[in-house]
């Protein structure tokens, strides 16, 4: 309150006083002025009708000059005491009598007057004395004002007493009458009071019954309800925007649509609130829509609705095809509404419903639904609520999805890193592997050629020597094959795979044997035991397949299976047909163990090309490759495990139907007898000692050069000088040179002369038909006598 | 306390009387003949006559002097232009009561008091007002007698004479005056 405001009571009480205090003053002014006025017009008169009557009384003394007789009747001026002076003139104007009678002479006037007068202090007054029409003289007449001021004083006296007593009354009335004028004034400010310090809007003023006051207080009541409405607009508006912030937020904190959608729901239906919401996702294609989430609230509606989680529902032409169409739909009253989802809705139980569009880059992908029990139930501010909520939850998921698809292609991004890492290295060791198996050739082909050539030529070899070559043929052949099959193992997958009957059971012994150190040798190392057992069903039909593919895979669950039991076990191995209900004949290959076992979640990812249980010793890409092998062979694959019972893989290929069998090619035992011109080049002295030797045992007349560029120039030297070779018998990995060039060369030189191309690497080669240009024979090292001598009678006959 | 501020107020009017009279010297000075003489008119304001006193409404208003005549031309002076209810004022002189006619104030001078009884018993039946200088006269009849009291003009009023005569004689008149009854011995 402003200091310079003055209470009311006091401003009211001063206005009282103020007016009544004018009022009096105004009344007894004119009052004292008629009164004053009044009474000298009175005190004229009557000082005249003194006058006259004296003045009548004294016509005979004047007439007849009878001084004392004047005086005597003058004398009657006594019964006024305020006439001070008297006196009667002569016509002559001569003073003929006074009263009093001792009065002095200078106290009268010199000159007679007329009429009456006031002076100062006195009024005076002349009258003629007259008898009949006859002028006689004048009679003076002196009276003090006295009397009036006298009673001008009482009046001050009694209007002071009564404008006290007035005022007094005033002051009590007043009171009494401005509390019942200020009650409802002094009410009104407490309300006004407790709205403002409080900010309490639900106290109202009581009504008074006054009109004015009544107005006055209506007003205010009306007042205070437009500022509550307005108050509790604003107070829902915050509570709103609060819910929409504490949304948005919640929302911004996942990254994950389900995970959006429940949050969004969870909070409308606590806060807003809302007795049903769901999220449903559009599918443009299908022109329908799916359930994506259901608020926890609105569940009991939900199996009602029988809209299930991934339910579908039809857009049909109701508000649905609205909102898919992006605008933001209310339905007040479904029940009024003749579409069948509407209809749904109004049978579960709900009739206000709004549907509201999540709109990202233009296209509706999904609507919010929010229901209420109630009819009309949403208002305005609501439904612009929940399409700024749409739009932000819109927002978020499509953040989300952005966000997954960063996750994901990062995810990708990171694994390719990981198999091209993983690749370039089973790539160094595939190249160190080749490189090793193409020494490890060379160093044992003149062992195998010259075993074999011994064995074949010297008939006096004693039984014992008989023995001890045979054995190292046989122990050069494994090694042969051991480097073989490990070149195998690493060799580059070929982007297509070339299938051929292989026969399960021989892979599979292969496979057993070749992975004996691993599950014989090194856990007898640690002191465990690995039983292995196999149960091969024969017959068994062949499948078609890459043999060398079946075999990885073989060696990797069995190793797999020796992992899985560090303190030893059983490993089986089984192989059998089965026959499926449409007649298919299958083959299946099942690789089990006793180890630990797997837990369901490891046995959901152990396809997962890096997943690994094995740490760092694992690639975790043994199973994988496995898979692959399985989908690119059109068979199946089953995994049965549990923690502590072990785990059996099982494979499942679709047998070939017939049962032609191949026949591997008899060997040809056909030999040159005629001596051939044969030209060998390798850089290798030892392997080209021991073809030589061997060669020129069968009666060949047998060239030999170090080097592919000394091959070449050999074979263009003789064939200048006309003795052409007849065959040329090259390596292919050479410095410098390579077979390939050498190859050509001859080719060059003479293109009917047949070049046979000695590798390291030739298994490969050979299975793939991979034969170099101009090369006609790819033989693998070590060289067999037998094949050697077979290439030269096929090329040469 | 009255009685000595009447001795102060005598010797004041005393002194001021012997003042005055030697300020104005003896030529103005009223003589008690003009005093008389306008006393004499002044008594036809304070006396009322009868109506019969006039036999027509345009008779004169007549101030009769009988016997010497006292006032000369002061009377005539004094009556000059006035006028009583609508009667013209006017002065006639008679030698003897034989010569009066109808006058309302008859003025006898002291040479006729010897005839006095004769005078009155002429006027008898008329409305005349009688006025005497002459000592006792009141007493002898007359209505009002002129008497010298220390240097002063007293009226003596013979109110039953006048009521006789059917004059009202107005109490402001009588006031002042001494009133004398008819002496019975007189007559």
């Amino acid at each position: 309150m402003r200091k310079s405001s003055t209470p009311i009571r006091r401003t009211l009480m001063n206005m009282i006083f103020l007016s009544s205090g004018v009022v009096l003053l105004v009344t007894s002014s004119a009052f004292c002025a008629y009164e004053f006025l009044t009474f000298r017009q009175s005190s004229i008169q009557q000082l005249q009708i003194l006058g006259r009557a004296i003045a009548s009384n004294s016509t005979a003394a004047l007439a007849f000059e009878n001084a004392e007789d004047a005086a005597s009747i003058l004398t009657a001026f006594k019964s006024d005491p305020h006439i001070v002076a008297a006196a009667l003139y002569d016509i002559r104007g001569k003073v003929f009598a006074t009263y009093p009678q001792e009065l002095p002479l200078d106290r009268l006037p010199a000159q007679v007057g007329k009429g009456f007068s006031f002076s100062r202090s006195a009024l005076i007054g002349f009258e003629p004395v007259a008898e009949g029409p006859k002028q006689l003289g004048f009679l003076y007449m002196e009276s003090d004002l006295n009397a009036m001021y006298s009673r001008m004083e009482l009046y001050a006296l009694i209007g002071a007493l009564v404008a006290a007593l007035s005022l007094s009354l005033a002051f009590l009335i007043s009171r009494r009458l401005q509390y019942r004028l200020l009650q409802p004034i002094l009410a009104l400010a407490d309300t006004a009071r407790a709205v403002a310090e409080r900010h309490d809007y639900t106290v109202r003023a009581a009504p008074t019954g006054a009109y004015e006051f009544d107005l006055f207080t209506d007003t205010f009541n009306q007042m205070l309800t437009q500022i509550q409405e307005s108050e509790d607009k604003l107070q829902a508006q915050v509570g709103r925007l609060n819910l929409l912030q504490h949304i948005t937020r919640a929302t911004g904190e996942r990254q994950d649509l389900p995970s959006i959608f429940q949050v969004v729901l969870g909070s409308l239906e606590e806060n807003l609130p809302i007795d049903f919401g769901c999220f449903l996702l559009h599918d443009p294609g299908a022109k329908t829509l799916s359930v994506a989430a259901l608020g926890k609230k609105g569940i009991r509606f939900a199996e009602s609705l029988s809209l299930l989680p991934n339910g579908s529902v039809p857009i049909d032409q109701n508000g649905l095809s609205r909102c898919v169409g992006g605008q933001l739909v209310y339905e007040p009253d479904v029940s009024q509404v003749a579409f069948p989802f509407p209809q749904r809705l109004s049978a579960a139980g709900l009739r206000s419903v709004v549907f509201a569009p999540l709109i990202v880059e233009s296209q509706v992908f999904g609507v919010l639904v929010c229901a209420r029990a109630d009819g009309q139930a949403f208002s305005s501010r609501e439904c612009e609520f929940l399409k700024q909520l749409s739009e932000h939850v819109a927002l978020a998921s499509h953040q989300a999805r952005l966000y997954g698809a960063l996750q994901q292609a990062y995810d990708d991004l990171r694994q390719s890193q990981h198999t091209v890492m993983q690749q370039e290295r089973l790539r160094a060791l595939g190249q160190m592997a080749s490189g090793i198996a193409h020494d490890i050739n060379n160093a044992i082909s003149p062992v195998s050629l010259y075993t074999e050539s011994l064995l074949e030529r010297e008939p006096n070899l004693s039984e014992r020597t008989r023995n001890y070559l045979t054995t190292i043929q046989r122990a050069i052949e494994d090694v042969a094959r051991t480097v073989a099959r490990m070149r195998e193992f690493y060799r580059e997958r070929d982007a297509q795979l070339t299938l051929e009957r292989v026969e399960i059971n021989r892979a599979v012994e292969q496979v057993v044997e070749l992975t004996k150190p691993r599950w014989s040798d090194l856990p007898q190392a640690r002191g465990a035991m690995v039983d292995l057992q196999s149960f091969l069903a024969d017959p068994l039909p062949n499948i078609m397949g890459a043999e060398h593919e079946i075999r990885d895979a073989l060696t990797n669950l069995i190793f797999n299976a020796v992992d899985a039991m560090p303190t030893g076990g059983t490993l089986s191995v089984r192989t059998r047909k089965a026959t499926v209900a449409d007649g298919e004949t299958r083959v299946l290959i099942e690789v089990s163990d006793t180890g630990v076992g797997m837990d369901e979640d490891t046995r959901r990812r152990c396809l997962e090309p890096f997943y690994t249980t094995k740490g760092e010793r694992g690639t975790g890409l043994g199973l994988a490759m496995v898979y692959g092998m399985i989908q690119r062979h059109s068979a199946e694959l089953e995994i049965d495990s549990a923690p502590g019972k072990g785990t059996t893989v099982r494979l499942n290929f679709p047998a070939v139907t017939s049962s032609v069998v191949s026949q591997p090619k008899a060997k040809s035992a056909a030999v040159v007898k005629r001596p051939l011109r044969i030209l060998l080049v390798d850089d290798d002295p030892l392997l080209i000692k021991s073809l030589q030797d061997t060669l020129q045992e069968d009666g060949h007349l047998v060239t030999a050069t170090h080097g592919g560029h000394e091959g070449i120039e050999a074979f263009a030297a003789a064939a200048k000088r006309g003795e052409c070779f007849d065959i040329v018998v090259t390596d292919l990995g050479m410095p410098h040179v390579d077979g390939r060039k050498v190859a050509t060369s001859v080719k060059g030189v003479s293109p009917t002369t047949p070049v046979v191309l000695l590798t390291g690497w030739g298994q490969r080669l050979i299975a793939t038909n991979d034969a170099p240009a101009h090369v006609d024979k790819v033989l693998a090292k070590p060289p067999r006598l037998h094949e050697l001598r077979a290439a030269l009678a096929e090329l040469v006959a | 306390m009255a009685l000595l501020r009447g001795k102060r107020w005598l010797l004041m009017v005393v002194v001021a009387g012997l003042i005055a009279t030697q300020a104005l010297g003896a030529a103005d000075a009223p003589t008690e003949n003009q005093v008389q003489a306008v006393f004499l008119f002044n008594f036809s304001r304070f006396v009322e006559w009868p109506p019969q006193a006039f036999a027509a409404p345009s008779d004169p208003f007549v101030i009769g002097i009988v016997g010497s005549d006292p006032f000369g031309a002061r009377l005539d002076e004094a009556v000059h232009n006035e006028q009583i209810n609508g009667h013209a004022l006017i002065v006639r002189r008679f030698r003897s009561i034989s010569e009066v006619d109808n006058c309302q104030i008859l003025f006898i001078d002291r040479s006729e008091i010897a005839r006095l009884g004769q005078i009155l018993a002429a006027l008898d039946h008329h409305s005349t007002l009688t006025v005497s200088q002459a000592d006792g006269a009141a007493q002898r009849g007359v209505m009002i007698q002129f008497a010298t009291e220390n240097s002063r003009i007293r009226l003596r009023i013979n109110v039953d004479s006048a009521r006789a005569a059917g004059l009202t004689i107005s109490s402001k008149l009588l006031r002042p005056a001494e009133i004398i009854g008819t002496d019975v011995k007189e007559q």
